[in-house]
């Protein structure tokens, strides 16, 4: 279905075959010392919105960057399209780039920042203003071109940076954790603002992010990287479920772990513990283990319980409770029961 | 309350008997006159080049009796028609005015990069080579630098002596307008690029890379980008070398060898061989009258503003 703000214009959502727009093959990244991407290799097919999402210094921009080509890798080869871009530098490259800092010309007004690229790429000059004009709306700026851009708001900036990464219809876009600077609620809008664009335009997308809760929400696919090194490649809820290793689990939800006697790690999520003030209240259960509340606090929606079980080497767990009208909130103090089933264990081979 | 030795140190009972002190002789009720009494010195020094002026400007306006070598008690523009209508003061204030345009572009020219590399360069090892060799110059004051030119651009320097191992005839390098320019840009280019490298620093690096993956080659980049942005850093950088260059003494003095007079050595040669005070005034105040007509010409150009002046740019 053609998306309202595209009927009648040129852009045309690009069809979905199952290619690979971006191969990353052996990629190893060594700044003096510094080995800041550990022999990466991933496939990205067309049309797919991968999110690149691992704690500060864990080689994601470093990454970006050598998709971008504004860096060359110390090894290995990436693909765009099928062809090696080792040698090709980032202007003839048709990759459309968010930067952190947006990297907005400040010396432009909006619709000259998103003019830039037709220009650089010499487009037909006739056609530039209606199609800079038929951008801007579709990230709701319209009739917000004139405006410098030290007169814009935040999050308008970042409308004005997208439009001017994809004005040009790039092959690939990619985005350097455009909305960390922005608050939470404007930041949870964008992130729906970049799904609904990239659907309607269909551009394979990388998103870099730190935030779990983004890389969960926007994306098809999500690596999860550490230390250089790619962790786990899979959709949103399998990384959920299945996280690979202990990194990945702890990275994304909340996770205890319950480490065994045989240095096998297992780890169970604050979510899958059900709590209750006697133990006929967990019917059902596999384990159940006795615990003292340590703190309750109270979040709106949930409870979260942190629980001193003596059992478990006096281990903290944090339980969530959905339900807390189901039983009085429990007080700090109070005796508990824990309860959970074998089947949302997770176990990590060491 | 009284408070242990340990909790209260020492240096902190001297702060507070240092405070009690300033409250006392700076009671906090003159805070007001403070951002004035910053401004004192300068307005002083300002006050004082006025008052120079105002005599040199009474002095410009008496002629000097050949008789008795002293100035004319009547008032005369007198000095102006000849500042006017003599031809040597045509040609040296051309030159002088040429020479300034030239200078300024060159050296513009020749620091831009130099700053761009010393700005941008990733190896801290070249940044300080960088910075050594622009601060080195510094140490040297410029009579010294002139006349290290003309050790090595005389006609038994070393330059025509490299010349003659290859079979070249001595060439004449020296005392000619070209060496006179070639002084200055040389004597101005650490100035140029002490003013373009923060203005080339306040450009994230961020906004190139943007502008590569646009699909702008570094040429592309560089005229749409980078010189726009730059241009406070040039307009500043411009103004001081040619003002600087306009004046200037030393460098016609010594590498033009009296035949490339610059205005400062017509009004030296009036004050100090000729003793005409009058005509040394008018030329100076003329001098002053053409330089404050460049900056203020540059500005309407490009706007106060283009040296981050005004309205405050994000
Ligand atoms: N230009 C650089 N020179 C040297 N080290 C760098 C450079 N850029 C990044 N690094 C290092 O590489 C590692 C990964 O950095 P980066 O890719 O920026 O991580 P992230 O974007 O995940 O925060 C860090 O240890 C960082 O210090
Ligand atoms: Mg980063």
């Amino acid at each position: 279905m053609m998306p309202a703000a595209l009927k009648g214009s040129a852009i045309k959502p690009k069809l979905e075959w199952p290619t690979v727009a971006v191969s990353v093959k052996s990629v190893n990244m060594v700044y003096d010392g510094v080995h800041a991407v550990r022999s990466a290799s991933f496939d990205l097919e067309t049309g797919k919105f991968l999110t690149i999402l691992g704690p500060s210094g864990s080689g994601k921009t470093t990454l970006l960057r050598l998709i971008a080509g504004f860096q060359r890798p110390t090894s290995g080869e990436i693909f765009i399209n099928g062809a090696a871009v080792s040698a090709v530098p980032p202007h003839k490259r048709s990759i459309g780039m968010v930067f952190q800092k947006l990297a907005l010309f400040p010396h432009m007004t909006a619709a000259e920042n998103v003019a830039f690229p037709l220009k650089m790429r010499r487009s037909d000059a006739r056609a530039i203003p209606a199609r800079v004009e038929r951008y801007l709306d579709m990230v709701r700026l319209g009739g917000y071109g004139t405006r410098r851009v030290h007169e814009l708001s935040g999050g308008q900036q970042q409308r004005v940076a997208i439009a001017r990464a994809l004005v040009f219809e790039p092959d690939l876009l990619l985005l350097d954790e455009p909305l960390a600077a922005l608050d939470r609620k404007l930041r949870e809008e964008m992130q729906l603002e970049f799904r609904r664009i990239q659907r309607e335009l269909g551009v394979t997308t990388i998103n870099v992010t730190h935030d779990q809760r983004e890389a969960l929400v926007v994306s098809d696919e999500i690596i999860v990287m550490d230390g250089g090194q790619i962790q786990q490649k899979a959709r949103p809820s399998e990384t959920y479920r299945t996280p690979s290793n202990a990194f990945v689990a702890n990275f994304i939800g909340v996770t205890n772990f319950l480490d065994a006697p045989d240095g096998e790690r297992r780890a169970i999520r604050a979510e899958k513990i059900r709590i209750a003030p006697t133990r006929n209240g967990l019917v059902g259960a596999d384990t159940i283990v006795e615990g003292i509340v340590a703190d309750a606090i109270f979040e709106g929606e949930r409870v979260v319980y942190e629980v001193r079980v003596a059992s478990l080497g006096d281990t903290l767990l944090r339980v969530f409770d959905h339900d807390p009208s189901a039983h009085s909130q429990l007080e700090p103090g109070s005796a508990v029961y824990l309860g959970w089933t074998a089947g949302d264990v997770l176990e990590f081979k060491p | 309350m009284r408070v242990s030795k340990s909790a209260y140190p020492l240096t902190w009972r001297i702060m507070d008997a240092l405070e009690a002190f300033a409250a006392f002789v700076w009671p906090a009720r003159f805070g007001r006159a403070i951002p004035w009494m910053m401004l004192a010195p300068a307005l002083l020094l300002v006050g004082l080049l006025v008052l120079g002026l105002w005599q040199i400007g009474d002095v410009s306006l008496r002629t000097l009796d050949t008789s008795t070598f002293l100035m004319s008690e009547a008032y005369t523009l007198a000095n102006y028609q000849r500042a006017f209508t003599e031809s040597l003061f045509a040609v040296v204030a051309w030159r002088s005015l040429a020479g300034s345009l030239i200078v300024t572009v060159v050296t513009l020219t020749l620091a831009f990069p130099y700053a761009y590399v010393m700005v941008r360069t990733s190896s801290p090892t070249i940044r300080k080579l960088l910075l050594i060799a622009l601060f080195l110059p510094f140490f040297i004051g410029q009579v010294v630098r002139a006349y290290g030119w003309l050790i090595i651009l005389g006609n038994q320097g070393m330059v025509n002596e490299a010349l003659g191992l290859v079979g070249i005839a001595p060439i004449r390098l020296l005392y000619n307008y070209w060496a006179v320019l070639f002084g200055l840009v040389q004597y101005m280019l650490p100035f140029a690029v002490l003013m373009l490298a923060p203005a080339l620093t306040a450009i994230p690096e961020e906004l190139e890379a943007a502008a590569g993956s646009l699909g702008a080659d570094w040429a592309r980049t560089f005229r749409h980008i980078v010189l726009p942005l730059a241009r406070p850093g040039l307009v500043g950088a411009g103004l001081v070398v040619m003002t600087l260059s306009l004046t200037d003494f030393a460098m016609p003095a010594i590498l033009g060898g009296g035949s490339q007079d610059f205005i400062a050595n017509a009004i030296y040669d009036q004050f100090f061989r000729t003793s005409d005070q009058g005509l040394g005034s008018t030329l100076a105040l003329l001098l002053v009258a053409a330089g404050s007509m460049l900056v203020g010409l540059v500005f309407t150009l490009f706007g106060a503003g283009t040296l981050a002046m005004g309205r405050a740019r994000r």
